[in-house]
């Protein structure tokens, strides 16, 4: 029904402009929460007005509400109850819950996601909500075929062909209904009977290793926080122990009161399972919680693990004596520095076998495989004298030198004169023809890449510089031969 | 091993009680401070000091040597003209040879970048006095950063030594950075690329400036690195004949080795460049 006739039927009809956009976040917010159930939550991506495409869009999108979300609460209902109960008593959480957000949702659980969904959106009486194991056939027979997820064309034609209900289609013949109208029914019909899989796709990756413990009150001071985490921990822990793995990065995440959910992580350069340390990272980040007005749930879980590697730690490791061997606890220091300061402030510097002074030292993250031993030494030996601290970028510096190619006699650099009294140079560097330009292009055949020369200067006061003519000298529209200087760094 | 408390110097006036050290000859301060600097390390069991490399040096310093378990600071100072340079090359390339002589073991740099003209440490340079794969950089956008992480980098068994490039000058960072490098045995460096007032506890204060290198005879080429060095503190050394010594030493890139320059060969820098232009 069109807005205007609505508003013919009733005049003082009120109305309020549609947002998909907050509905999505809605729903995004809804799913975080239902995490609390299960990893394994996704949003229904045939939910009418949630679909990107809304060609896409389910016939039955319209019905009892657009959006949908998808859980898999396979081994998660044994702990509301065993069996049967148990099920029924998640559904009821899952709905009081809700309600008492003010936000008003109908659940349904079945062996597949299909059913579920018919049953959800087109079950007449509150007990059907709940269908038995492999009851599912059973179940659906008596709803209306929009309980299938179909396009709307197909819908119509069924509706014209007399096929209300889905168990009208039980005994119909399957290669004349393909050829009728495609495969996509029938799959639909074997999807919700459990003759075909359906997977599930979750909107999280759900983590292989997650322990969660609730509270029967609502927590909120820190120190409580911070035993929780420490007992949460040692369950993981225990985990990582049987399955031989160590953590790469962890998160906790508070499941607070008022349904929101704050998470926070930790990352670590090596595989870790070491209770202690662990909880030492974790010390640094639970500060930044915010519990609100109470936790009520905790749930850590470890995204990234890795194959542990634990007993050869103790092994010196001959070819990289430093930070590598991580047995002197300089990676657990690197992991409490990056906490604090950011990965990327803590690094270690990797060579690169390159003649552009720049682009010879790289900063790499600690877990990365250190220089050998020796390398740089050997680096080095092979080019000029290097300065001992580099400018980030070159800065431009004005020179008075007589002869062109001669280095400068006087160059000015943040409003201070230099005068020099001692040069050595030039050493030309050229550009790396084999690598593209900054735009990505390669230079054209022939036309020589540009070079710099590099000169160490002195000046007066004992200062020891490195400075770069940039190309050779070129005639200026005066006549004036001109060139760019730059001071790249500082030499000892 | 005397032990002496504090209550062995209480006073029944009041006042002075509070007053300890105004109350206990400096000697004697000195001596319980050896006793407990000689304790510490023996538990730590490392090397007490380790040598500059240079003997005129050594010869002033406590242990024969930089002690590991101590601050020093180093910090760029004028040139021969009074000015101080606008970088801190000399006082780097001494601090990197100071690292050079800890080992061995990660050593954790921590610096504040400096904005859009930063100059950041060039590894292949620095090979020249150490290995630069064993060193941890770490970046720290504020003065409580930086300080904190070289305390964490003090109190970790595999860190060979601790430098922090810093203007800050901060007396209670100081001290708590002296107390750590002291209970743990590990080495803590200050750099400053600019003199900062005498504040901080340290137990030697290095100021550094770059000296004019000496070419070979007509030519104007840059020479061995020069660098006038002045010793402005030694807390637990000897006593030397001047009140602050100083040395001009060189260093040869290619035998990579500090020697002090030879009075003889000494001439101020003028003088020397005179000479040239005659020459």
């Amino acid at each position: 029904m069109r807005l205007a006739d609505a508003r013919a039927l009733l005049p003082d009809l009120v109305t309020e402009a549609g947002e998909p956009q907050a509905d999505c976040r809605l729903i995004e917010t809804i799913a975080g929460w239902c995490d609390r159930y299960t990893p394994w939550v996704a949003i229904d991506p045939l939910g009418g007005a949630l679909a990107e495409d809304i060609e896409t869009a389910c016939s039955a999108g319209g019905f009892g509400g657009d959006a949908g979300l998808l859980l898999d609460v396979t081994g998660c209902t044994h702990l509301f109850g065993e069996g049967e109960s148990g099920e029924r008593a998640l559904l009821a959480d899952l709905v009081m819950r809700l309600a008492r957000r003010d936000l008003s949702c109908r659940a349904a659980m079945a062996d597949t996601a299909g059913a579920a969904w018919a049953l959800a959106r087109f079950a007449e009486r509150q007990a059907d909500l709940h269908c038995p194991a492999r009851g599912q056939r059973d179940a659906l027979a008596s709803l209306p075929v929009e309980g299938l997820r179909l396009d709307p064309p197909t819908m119509e034609t069924f509706l014209k062909l007399g096929l209300r209900r889905i168990g009208d289609l039980y005994p119909m013949p399957r290669a004349p209904l393909v050829r009728r109208f495609g495969e996509l029914p029938l799959n639909r019909l074997d999807q919700a009977l459990g003759a075909l899989a359906e997977p599930i796709e979750p909107r999280r990756i759900p983590p292989a290793f997650r322990t969660r413990l609730a509270f029967a009150e609502p927590i909120g001071r820190a120190e409580d926080i911070a035993a929780a985490t420490s007992r949460l921990l040692a369950a993981l822990c225990h985990q990582f122990e049987q399955a031989g793995v160590g953590a790469r990065r962890l998160e906790i995440a508070l499941y607070r009161v008022d349904g929101s959910v704050d998470r926070t992580s930790i990352g670590t350069s090596r595989p870790n399972r070491d209770n202690p340390k662990l909880m030492k990272l974790f010390e640094e980040r639970l500060d930044e919680l915010d519990p609100g007005f109470g936790v009520e749930l905790m749930i850590l879980s470890a995204p990234e693990v890795e194959a542990w590697s634990g007993t050869q730690d103790a092994l010196p490791d001959q070819e990289s004596p430093g930070i590598a061997s991580g047995v002197d606890g300089t990676i657990d220091l690197a992991d409490r520095l990056a906490l604090r300061l950011g990965a990327g402030n803590v690094v270690r510097l990797l060579t690169r076998d390159s003649h552009l002074p720049e682009r010879v030292q790289i900063a790499a993250p600690v877990s990365s495989k250190p220089a050998a031993t020796g390398a740089w030494r050997r680096a080095a030996d092979l080019k000029g004298a290097r300065p001992t601290r580099l400018l980030q970028r070159p800065e431009p510096v004005e020179v008075t030198a007589f002869v062109p190619d001669d280095p400068p006699s006087v160059f000015r650099w943040r409003r201070h004169a230099h005068r020099i009294v001692r040069a050595d140079g030039p050493e030309r560097i050229a550009n790396e023809w084999w690598r593209p330009r900054s735009d990505g292009t390669h230079p054209p055949a022939g036309i020589l890449p540009p070079v710099r020369d590099y000169y160490r200067v002195e000046d007066d006061d004992g200062g020891r510089f490195w400075l770069f003519r940039d190309g050779p000298y070129q005639l200026a529209a005066n006549g004036q031969p001109t060139a760019r200087w730059f001071l790249h760094g500082f030499c000892a | 091993m005397p032990v002496i408390s504090p209550s062995a110097f209480a006073s029944p006036d009041p006042r002075a009680a509070n007053d300890l050290a105004a109350l206990v000859p400096a000697a004697l301060r000195e001596k319980v401070r050896r006793l407990e600097r000689a304790n510490s390390i023996q538990r730590s069991g490392k090397a007490a000091a380790v040598p500059v490399g240079i003997p005129a040096i050594d010869v002033l310093l406590p242990e024969g040597g930089l002690l590991t378990g101590a601050l020093h600071e180093i910090e760029a100072g004028p040139g021969p003209s009074g000015r101080v340079a606008p970088h801190d090359g000399a006082a780097l390339g001494f601090t990197a040879h100071l690292l050079g002589r800890f080992g061995p073991g990660t050593i954790l740099w921590c610096r504040r970048p400096t904005g859009r003209f930063d100059a950041a440490p060039y590894a292949p340079a620095l090979s020249a006095w150490f290995d630069p794969a064993r060193l941890l950089m770490v970046t720290a956008q504020r003065d409580e950063d930086l300080f904190w992480a070289m305390e964490e980098g003090l109190r970790c068994p595999g860190i060979a030594a601790v430098l922090g490039e810093t203007r800050a000058a901060d007396p209670t960072a100081g001290r708590r950075l002296s107390l750590a490098a002291e209970k743990n045995g590990v080495p803590a460096l200050l750099l400053r690329a600019q003199p900062a007032p005498p504040q901080s506890v340290c137990a030697t204060r290095w100021r550094v400036a770059s000296a004019a290198s000496a070419s070979m005879p007509g030519l104007t080429d840059v020479g061995a690195a020069r660098w006038r060095l002045e010793l402005r503190r030694n807390r637990f050394g000897t006593p030397s004949a001047a009140e602050t010594p100083s040395w001009l030493l060189e260093w040869n890139d290619e035998t990579h080795c500090l020697a002090v320059v030879p009075q003889a060969l000494h001439g101020s820098p003028s003088a020397r460049f005179q000479e040239r232009l005659v020459g």
